[in-house]
Parts: C-alpha cells; structure tokens; sequence
C-alpha cells in the first residue's frame, strides 16, 4: 500500500482544541483511499525532523504563548518547510505566517512560509463556521481570538456563516500546498472530504495520484451533521 | 449615605425573594446593589478580616471545595458567610454580603469563605481582597469565552498581591506554577493509589510546561492533567515530600490518612480526594484543627451526578461541564467502572451558556473513549436536535460498530423515552449538561400517562 507520511507537530505542545481527532481522520480517510497513512510524532524542540521523509505537516492549535518557541526551533527548516504541504489549523497560523501581533503591541515573528499576518483580538466569542471550498461545503467551530490578514494568498475558502479571518467575506488562505484554517471541530473529522482532497494533494506533491473516491454514503454521519448544523444556524440567523 | 440607602433596600428585596421563590434568592439582591451603586458596592463592607477571607477558584471543584471549608469551618464553631449556592459572580459575592451584614454594613461573621469564578477574579479583587486564595486547578474549559487555559492564569496572576498565600494542588502544574509569583505557598497533593493511572498511547497527549512552553511528560496521573508530571526541559516537577498529600487511600471504605491523620469522608472518587486536601490545607492555615470530624457528614450541594427513575429503569446522571475534557473524561471513566449491560445517553447540546449559541464538541477528541468498546453497553442512543450526528461521530471513532447506535436528531425529551422503551435494559447512563438533566427529570415525572401510550 502506498504510505502518506504524516509529521504531528509538537501534540502534547499544540494541544487545545480536540486536534487529535485530526490525525485520527487521516488514517481513517487514508484507509479508505487505500493509503497507509503514517503518523510521526514530532515531540518537542531540538529535535532532528527528517522532513524529506514527509508528505504533510500538520500544525495543532495551541496556546499563543508557545508560539514563538515554536517558530524559533523550526526557523532551521524554514526553506525545506516552503514545500512541504502544510496545514495549519486556528492559532498555529501564527507559526506559518510573517508575524503576530498581541494584544499588548508585542509582535511574534512567524516562519513567513505563507504570506498572511495575524492580530489578536481584544474580544471574541466561538461561533460556529461555515463555509464553502471549491465545490464543497464545510463546517465546523472557531474561536477567533485573531485577525487574520492575507497579502499575496488566496483565501481558503468563502464564508456563509461566521466570522472567518476577520469577520468579512472570507475564510483560511492557501499558497501552493500550504493551507491554513480557522475552523476547529476537528476539522478533518467533521469534514471528510476536506481530508480526502488534503491526502490527495499531499500525494500529488509526493508525485503519486489517488484516483480513488469515496462512496458519499460513508459520510453519511458527516452529512447529516452538516444538514442539521446548517439548519441550526439559519434557526440562529432568523432571530 | 448611598450605601446604606442601596444596602437597606437590597435587604429588603433580599427577605422578599427568600418568602417569594428562594431559588432565586443568590444573586437578585447583589444584581440590584451592583446596578445601582456599582461595583464598589462590595468594597464598602465593614469587619471583613482578609486574614480570614478565602476565595476559591479554579476550573473544576470550586463548589465542592468551597462547600467542604465552609462546613468545616462552621463544624468547628466559626460562624462563616459564603455563597454555597455556587452563584459565583460578583453579584453572588454582593448578595453574599448583603445577607450577612447589619444594617450599617458590619459583616456579621468570622469568615467570608467565596466560590468565585475565575473571569470574575479582576471584578471582585478590585474591591475585595482576600489574603488567602485556593486555587484548585487550571484546565481547559469554555473554550467559547476563554479560548485557552492561559488566558485564565494571566487573569489568577494579575490578582496577586503581597500579603496573599495561595493554596495550589503540587500535581496541576499550571496551579502549582503560580509558585513563582507569591511568597506564601501550601501545596496539596495525593499519593499514587490504585486509581492512579498511565496514558501512553500513540494518540495521547499531555500539556505544554507552564514554566517553558516545552512538553511535560506524566508518569501517572491521578485524574486526567493532574498526577506526577515532569518537564524533561526546564526540570520543573511536584515539589517533594509535600506535608498535606492523601496517603493509604482505601476507596472502598472512603478513608485517606493525612500526617498520622485519618480522614473518613463521604466520597472517595480522586477529584474529591482532591477537594478535600484542599479544604484541610485551608481550614489548618486558618487554625482549625478537628477538620477529620466534620468531614465525616459533608453532604455536597449540587453535584456531578443523580438518578430519575421510571418503570424499572433507572438513568444516572453523569454531569458533563461544558467544554470541558476532564469532566467528559470523567463520566466516560465511570461508565467503563461499570461491568453489568447498559444503554448509554449521549445528550450533548448546542453550547448556550453564552451568546451566540453554538455546536462545539471538540472537546470530546480531547478524551480517550476507546475502552467503552469493552464496557458491555448494548445501545447508544446519541440525541439532540444540532449536535447528535456529530455525538454518533465520537463514538464511530472510537470505535463503536454503527449497529450499536441510534441518532435521535431532536431535544424532544419524548424521543429519548420512547427510544428506550425499546429496549429491556433498565441500567441507563446519561451523558449531558445539567440544563437537560432538569428537563427529562421533568419530562419523566410529569408523563406516567403519555409514556403508558408511548408503550
């Protein structure tokens, strides 16, 4: 079977919101697609990364006080991360945009390996997100403790509900095989065929196609959670 | 002049709601005082010794904790005031005040012993300053308001004065790391006992060191996030040889000794363990000595749990706190304790404690639900009108076959009834919110003819 190298940035570091359940997915959905998904522990700074030995990088949330740590062991792999494909999901934007600005005017370097800026936030309240991908639907939760500002990057994704990068139109970035997402719930778990299309371009940059599609009738649990949370939210809407 | 006006009038509102409907007697006095003087209101008491003040917070077990000190206390003869109510914002803490000052706002008691809640820490500081603060641990918990655990121990440092001693549980790193920041520090802890356990699975996960960002690893733990933690990094660790740790805990007989001392209590489950350790931290601090007496007849207000029966069956409730992993984990932990055939409920709502609502359940990935597939449960039923597709989705990764479960998409308390009529099972756990759990007590209490049809 062919293998799709996952590298789990930092877990017990980057650990707040559930993330866990995300690599959980990629094996599940890697299954499916017929790809031994394997997941590398990347534990804690100092450590030798072999990252020619990696297809997808995934970066957790965690809290923003770790972020710079973050950012200073990785600098060494900063060119060999550019084209690497990366998710980075809610606060580890941080770690892969130009710079973070705290609340308290302090600015938090990041890798710079996707043209984006952050800017913490004074207040904020989770919502729920949702949101449409090329020619898919996703949804999920965000807590939006940042701004997200995007220079010479395409958004992810367009919103029809929630606040996104800075409570306008739009959700995420993406540059080449770099995504980041503001949308928790775990995302690659309560979006499936996000993490199908995240395998699939991961192997493509590895130079491997997966023509393989997965039955929609597999997703049924997903599926209906989408129906049934898109009616909650235009229940929420109308009041 | 305005003080004592806004006192009288909040003591009289005060009588008048305990005769009307004393359910809301907690905090409607303290709203009014608070809207019409402002927050200083609270600060205007007179014969508050800070030296016998104690504000308890924390993320999990404050009530319990706070409930546990004040009956010691008073077990002890100490007249103590405190709002055993859990209304823990600033106008639980004015009401508090209202009701146990005279009419020219002396406080009338010894001890002011005060739940409050770790957002509400500046707001109340700010007035009223306490010079002892227990503190009985930081963990993840409404996300939605708080987004993570570090924003709450900015808020507990920020409060810290010079005359404070914190009371801090030596096995929480993030609490026991508020060392650094006070003077005065009484540790409390328990030892490894049979309950104690080891996570190190491929999936699992600790927390980042709360002294250099770098992981922490845990040899065991004693509930989820609190145990025997070191940091492979900086070095940071429990502090050895603790005076006040539980040692020779014997759950079946619901006893721990501490220094020569033994405790018999009426609950025995580590997190109580826990709440109670702290209490005797406090208690002896504040000169108590005979704590092992009173603790015998402790009856906790609230709690995390209940039963409503009906027919045959019997459902127990096992409280889940929003947004929070360790309580999750808590309830899954029991039902697994439990060997016998049982349907499980898995009533996880929107989040509507704040606004907006919404459908969060991220936090459920955070627990390790994978031994409920050795745990002889016949039946899943996964309800609720927004959030029972993605509940289905939990346990499909946990591993639980499809078959097993039912999605009942609606927060019709009819629908979970009628579901488990299906079934001859009468064992039943029930996994939700508080806020539900009143409900269905309702639903069932009120419906003996509608459930007789529903049959």
């Amino acid at each position: 079977m062919i293998e799709l190298n996952v590298a789990w940035m930092y877990p017990d570091i980057l650990c707040l919101h559930g993330d866990r359940g995300n690599l959980l997915a990629l094996k599940i959905i890697g299954e499916k697609l017929d790809v031994n998904v394997v997941i590398h522990r990347i534990n804690s700074y100092g450590e030798d990364i072999d990252f020619s030995k990696i297809d997808l990088v995934l970066f957790p949330s965690g809290e923003i006080k770790v972020i710079s740590k973050i950012t200073e062991d990785l600098l060494r792999y900063k060119e060999v991360l550019k084209d690497k494909s990366i998710l980075a999901i809610g606060t580890a934007g941080s770690i892969i945009a130009n710079k973070t600005t705290r609340k308290n005017g302090e600015e938090i370097k990041g890798l710079g390996i996707i043209d984006i800026e952050c800017i913490e936030r004074e207040k904020f309240c989770g919502d729920d997100i949702y949101f449409e991908v090329d020619d898919f639907e996703m949804i999920g939760v965000q807590i939006p403790t940042m701004d997200i500002k995007l220079n010479e990057v395409k958004p992810l994704g367009k919103i029809k509900y929630g606040y996104g990068n800075d409570g306008k139109e739009f959700e995420g970035a993406q540059d080449k095989n770099i995504i980041f997402t503001n949308c928790l719930g775990p995302v690659l778990v309560k979006n499936p065929w996000f993490t199908e299309q995240i395998i699939k371009k991961a192997m493509k940059n590895k130079g491997v196609e997966i023509e393989k599609n997965i039955n929609k009738e597999e997703y049924d649990y997903e599926i209906n959670s989408l129906e049934y949370i898109k009616k909650f939210i235009a229940e929420k809407e109308s009041k | 002049m305005k003080f004592y006006l806004v006192l009288w009038i909040c003591k009289f509102i005060s009588e008048i709601v305990n005769i009307i409907d004393n359910t809301r007697g907690t905090k409607l006095a303290g709203e009014i005082a608070c809207k019409l003087y402002g927050d200083e209101f609270i600060g205007k008491f007179k014969n508050i010794n800070p030296e016998k003040t104690v504000f308890v917070t924390g993320t999990n077990g404050k009530s319990t904790t706070n409930n546990i000190i004040t009956h010691t206390l008073r077990m002890s003869g100490k007249t103590v005031a405190s709002n055993l109510e859990g209304a823990n914002l600033i106008t639980g803490v004015a009401t508090t005040l209202i009701k146990n000052s005279l009419y020219f706002g002396k406080f009338k008691k010894e001890f002011l012993v005060l739940e409050v809640d770790e957002r509400s820490l500046v707001r109340v500081c700010k007035h009223l300053q306490p010079n002892n603060l227990c503190i009985t641990n930081i963990q993840k918990d409404q996300m939605q308001r708080n987004a993570e655990p570090d924003i709450i121990y900015q808020v507990i440092k920020s409060i810290i004065h010079e005359d404070l001693t914190i009371y801090v549980n030596n096995q929480e790193p993030r609490g026991k790391s508020l060392e650094q920041f006070v003077s005065k520090v009484i540790y409390f802890g328990m030892e490894k006992n049979e309950k104690s356990f080891v996570k190190d699975g491929f999936y699992d996960i600790t927390m980042p060191c709360p002294i250099c960002n770098n992981r922490l690893k845990f040899n065991y733990y004693n509930i989820d996030n609190v145990g025997d933690y070191e940091c492979e990094s900086c070095g940071f660790k429990p502090k050895e040889d603790v005076e006040y740790a539980a040692k020779n805990i014997n759950y079946e007989n619901n006893e721990f000794m501490v220094d020569n001392v033994t405790y018999k209590v009426p609950y025995s489950e580590p997190h109580f363990i826990y709440d109670f350790m702290a209490a005797i931290v406090v208690c002896k601090n504040l000169g108590v000595e005979d704590i092992s007496e009173a603790f015998v007849n402790f009856k906790n207000v609230g709690g995390r749990t209940g039963t409503i029966k009906y027919g045959s069956k019997e459902l127990k409730y096992l409280k889940v706190k929003t947004e929070n992993p360790e309580t999750f984990q808590s309830t899954i932990d029991s039902i697994i304790a439990d060997k016998t055939n049982k349907i499980v409920v898995l009533a996880l709502e929107e989040l509507a404690e704040f606004f907006p609502p919404f459908t969060n359940t991220f936090y459920a990935y955070d627990c390790s639900f994978d031994k409920l597939k050795d745990a002889n449960i016949e039946r899943y039923i996964c309800s609720s009108r927004a959030v029972a597709y993605d509940s289905a989705n939990i346990l499909k990764y946990a591993g639980v076959p499809k078959e097993k479960i039912t999605v009942v998409p609606t927060d019709d308390d009819g629908a979970i009834v009628k579901e488990l009529n299906k079934y001859d099972i009468d064992n039943i756990y029930l996994i939700t919110w508080s806020g539900k759990y009143k409900r269905l007590s309702k639903y069932i209490k009120e419906m003996p003819k509608q459930y007789e049809e529903e049959k």
